[in-house]
């Protein structure tokens, strides 16, 4: 019974299966090669290298930064805490710097006033000071006067116009955090707390596999302790959220997995009635296996999320052993290696159709899909091998005894069917599915959003927003990238855009920004501020009249006077600097550019419009075009699902003919219709990611049919071998539509819901004329 | 000789006993509901001959805040409460930005007029001396971060609060003088206005 061939087989792939393991052995010689940066999964939609720069720069303190805020009722007691965690944090050997003070360097900061005379002037200050020199003066001896004006870090004698006053009173807000002079604490009062806080940078970034899960340990363990010493800590990092996801993700991939396994496994015993059968579950390691070297060895690395999403392969992948372990009903005895033959040409169909529906995810522009295309074809691949290779071998001599109750349900089920179709025909049936899906499509709504890609814990997100409302910080991730030939250029393209974005916080679309000219004016305007500093001593007499010397008025005019313009690199020097520095990029390929960074945002649309016309100003913003991409590959998407299923119409032409080819990929067709129309009824959104679970439904849904049309061994058993492939499949889908990443437990739930239709609709492939290919095995 | 120990001992202790402490300043210097009185502040600038005067009138209310009504040689009326910091605008209260530092200092300043001494104790070493009707307190910075403001700030009183003294580091003074205060006027009813608003 067996042929040369067939003992041959299995030692190769034995030799095939040592140099996968080899090779799987050497990627993972330095620990696992995964990633959790989710931006490695969506398309790179900047192309521009300095764009690119410029948001690695802004995202930086999210990944590396940790704000906590620690609480207590009385200020002198959160003070403390802070201190004692500050010291913890600092000795724990995660974090490069952890700060909870302002280390006020005085004499720097004085010197950075005098020095910054002229180019650090406020426009209001500097427009009075222009155009009302008489008011100047005149608020000058006010502020002299007055007792409340706060201490100046600059003596008036080295001062008398008061330019430095002016120039730390115009400073930007730093949110509602106020400096706690006694102890150096950056502290804020809300909800009948003192909030001291607290920063910390840690040495590697939120996608160090260990760092994130460290750092929440670390921050767990001083909410213990904040909590004992009757306070409470809030934190905000993206860290956190890193941490959340990888714990999520293996949380998921254990019970996708796991929960596919052991029923997949109890499954095979019910039906087979023998523990031997659970070899069948050889071609789903193997599997594993082949899908992760492959993606290790393409991409470098392999990220978490196709771990989770690839863990459903466990259900198509035992489908192989299936399809000529459930031919034990009608070949009696069955043997190992006949059935295999019987099923061989099914079961390589099965793998073409199946491939070409996982493949044409590889190509949409997202790097996940082609990670999790990848991942599936070579996995699709191993199983295959090792079921047509190496199975029939282990499970020769295999006496398989199965259950007939699995037999007679799919009896049952026919009959059911056929009295179906005896009061109804077919065409009235089909017009009420197309009803149903009429009415589902009606009710279906779209929606695309990044955050769907994430699972963010609700006690982070609300946590954060309180940080946000306590510290008054609420960072956006969009920001303003300003180019330009040269710095005094591009000091005037940014005057421009903020005269823009005044408006917008005037109307309180928008809390704030920070901007480079804030801190330095454009030479022009320095020069301006130097002329009108030249006419003051026309309208000084007020405070000749208080006394001050008029030779000390003259000596601070003469220095001002000779005070060079500052450029840009020689403002960022000082410690007033410090907010601003992350904000200029320097010389880039053609000029100079800087950002704007922007803070408590409502409205992305009214920023865009801000931009037109300004030369060399653009918005970036990654998540509003990531959004974009989204919806625009939708409809590649559509696209790439029809080519999938014309190719699928190609392969099938050879075996069955075009009419059967074209109803077999039909029914699938009409599956993934049935279950875009459930997820309207449902009130589900359709994402990018049901979409791509359709492109599945399709693949898969092949199967059944050709399954289903081949009808070896009688319909009934086919239909039962149809069932165990769907029940497997469903298993580990399913178990997907469980995931708290809303983006997973669409896909899983689009694909199962595709799956219950594929089924359904299987019986009616129809089957061929059976003639002798059935009957040397019987 | 037993009997000589016996007193001399007595005569050490006694000043001891009856000394005058913190707590007994600050439950003094809070007792009055409101004080009235004018104010004389001198700015000592290091550069300048003579010292920068105005002059006006204040009045502190325990449950309010502050009034300080400069009169001369500019008229400008603030208000300092829990809320912040106020400037008489024509008609109405503006609220001042609230700047970190000078927020500190207001906080400071309703402290020392109000014998808060807890409020001072965290930021100063403070050390008094001479009796209820008679002390002065010595205020001296402990951070890093005010001792590079103030050198010292001396307060002396009476009943109430009489002169405060600012050193600061750069080397200029303010003394403000608060000679004929009364704590028996109670709020009138322009200044219940201004402090409700």
């Amino acid at each position: 019974m067996t042929l040369r061939s067939e003992r041959r087989l299995p030692r190769l792939f034995l030799i095939l299966l040592l140099a996968v393991l080899a090779l799987a052995g050497w990627q993972w010689r330095h620990g696992a090669p995964l990633s959790a940066n989710l931006m490695e999964l969506v398309p790179g939609v900047s192309p521009d290298a300095l764009e690119l720069v410029a948001e690695q720069r802004m995202q930086e303190p999210l990944n590396r930064e940790v704000l906590v805020l620690v609480g207590h009722a009385d200020r002198p007691h959160a003070i403390a805490l802070a201190q004692a965690l500050g010291q913890q944090w600092q000795a724990s050997d995660l974090f490069d710097k952890v700060q909870w003070t302002l280390q006020a360097d005085l004499p720097a900061l004085r010197t950075q006033l005098l020095d910054g005379r002229l180019a650090m002037l406020s426009t209001a200050d500097r427009q009075q000071l222009i155009d009302q020199p008489q008011a100047f003066i005149q608020q000058r001896v006010q502020a002299l006067f007055d007792p409340f004006s706060g201490f100046s870090l600059v003596p008036s004698q080295d001062d008398w116009l008061g330019l430095t006053g002016r120039i730390q009173n115009s400073q930007p807000q730093r949110g509602a955090i106020q400096l706690d002079v006694g102890s150096g604490a950056l502290v804020a009062d809300a909800d009948g707390k003192s909030w001291v806080m607290l920063r910390a940078r840690t040495r590697g970034n939120a996608f160090d596999m260990n760092l994130p899960l460290q750092v929440a340990d670390l921050l767990q363990r001083s909410r213990d302790q904040a909590t004992q010493a009757q306070g409470q800590l809030l934190a905000a990092s993206g860290l956190l959220y890193a941490a959340a996801g990888q714990q999520q993700a293996s949380r998921e991939i254990t019970w996708v997995g796991g929960g596919a396994t052991v029923g997949i496994l109890l499954l095979l015993l019910l039906a087979f009635g023998r523990l031997r059968v659970w070899l069948a579950f050889v071609p789903v390691l193997v599997g594993m296996l082949f899908g992760t070297v492959a993606c290790v060895a393409l991409f470098g690395r392999m990220h978490v999320m196709t771990l989770v999403l690839g863990s459903s392969l466990i259900g198509v992948a035992v489908d192989y052993p299936l399809h000529y372990l459930s031919k034990s009903w009608s070949l009696k005895p069955w043997r190992s290696w006949p059935a295999l033959r019987l099923t061989l040409p099914g079961l390589s169909l099965s793998l073409i159709t199946t491939c070409i529906g996982y493949l044409a995810l590889a190509w949409t522009p997202f790097p996940a899909l082609t990670q999790i295309a990848l991942f599936s074809a070579a996995g699709l691949l191993g199983a295959y091998l090792s079921a047509v290779c190496l199975l029939p071998a282990l499970l020769k001599g295999a006496d398989l005894r199965p259950a007939q109750w699995p037999l007679r349900l799919c009896e049952c089920l026919l009959q059911a069917r056929e009295a179906l179709l005896a009061r109804v025909a077919t065409p009235i049936l089909l017009g009420l599915l197309l009803v149903f899906c009429a009415g589902g499509l009606w009710h279906l709504s779209t929606k695309n959003d990044i955050r769907q890609w994430i699972g963010t814990p609700q006690h982070l997100t609300d946590e954060a927003r309180e940080v946000a409302r306590i510290t008054g910080f609420q960072p956006t991730s969009q920001f303003f990238l300003i180019r330009a030939d040269n710095q005094a250029q591009l000091l005037e393209r940014q005057t421009a855009l903020n005269e823009r974005l005044d408006q917008l916080v005037g109307l309180e679309k928008l809390q704030g920004y920070l901007s480079l000219n804030q801190l330095v004016s454009p030479p022009a305007e320095q020069q301006r501020v130097r002329e009108a500093l030249a006419r003051l001593p026309a309208f000084w007499q007020p405070l000749l009249d208080l006394g001050v010397p008029v030779a000390a008025l003259q000596a601070e005019l003469a220095q001002l006077q000779a005070l060079p313009v500052q450029d840009i690199d020689a403002a960022l020097t000082g410690p007033l600097a410090e907010p601003y520095r992350t904000l200029w990029l320097g010389p880039a390929a053609q000029g100079v550019a800087a950002m704007i960074s922007l803070q408590g945002l409502n409205d992305a649309a009214l920023l865009r419009v801000q931009a037109v016309d300004l030369p060399g100003v653009q918005l970036v913003d990654r998540l509003g075009d990531l959004n974009r991409v989204f919806a625009a590959t939708q409809i590649s998407a559509a696209e790439l699902k029809l080519a999938s299923c014309a190719l699928i119409v190609l392969v099938l032409i050879w075996p069955f003919g075009l009419g059967a080819a074209l109803r077999i990929v039909a029914l699938p067709l009409l599956a993934a219709l049935c279950s875009l129309a459930s997820l309207g009824w449902l009130g589900q959104p359709l994402t990018l990611f049901s979409l791509f679970g359709l492109l599945l439904v399709t693949a898969i849904g092949v199967d059944y049919a050709i399954l289903m049309r081949e009808q070896i061994g009688g319909a009934a058993v086919s239909l039962l071998g149809t069932l165990l492939a769907a029940v497997t499949t469903w298993l580990s889908f399913g178990l997907l539509a469980l995931s708290s990443t809303p983006a997973v437990s669409n896909f899983g739930l689009a694909v199962s819901l595709g799956l219950a239709f594929s089924f359904m609709l299987a019986p009616w492939a129809g089957h061929r004329a059976h003639d002798a290919v059935l009957e040397p095995a019987s | 000789m037993k009997r000589l120990c016996t007193w001399l001992l007595l005569c050490c202790l006694s000043p001891l006993a009856q000394a005058f402490d913190l707590q007994q300043l600050s439950e003094q210097l809070a007792r009055p509901e409101v004080i009235h009185g004018p104010f004389i502040q001198e700015k000592h600038l290091r550069a300048l001959p003579q010292p920068l005067i105005s002059k006006g009138r204040f009045v502190l209310a325990k449950n309010h805040g502050l009034l300080w009504l400069l009169q001369t040689p500019l008229q400008q009326d603030y208000r300092i409460t829990a809320q912040g910091i106020a400037r008489r605008d024509g008609n109405a209260w503006q609220m001042l930005p609230n700047k970190s530092a000078g927020a500190e200092q207001n906080r400071l300043f309703l402290a020392v007029l109000q014998g808060d001494s807890s409020g001072l104790l965290r930021d100063f070493e403070l050390s008094l001396a001479g009796e209820p009707q008679q002390w002065k307190l010595t205020l001296t910075p402990r951070s890093v971060l005010l001792k590079q403001v103030f050198n010292q700030i001396n307060i002396e009183g009476g009943e109430l609060v009489q002169r405060i003294e600012l050193m600061e580091t750069q080397g200029d003074r303010t003394v403000l003088r608060m000679q004929d205060s009364v704590a028996t006027q109670p709020l009138s009813e322009a200044e219940q206005h201004d402090f409700a608003k």
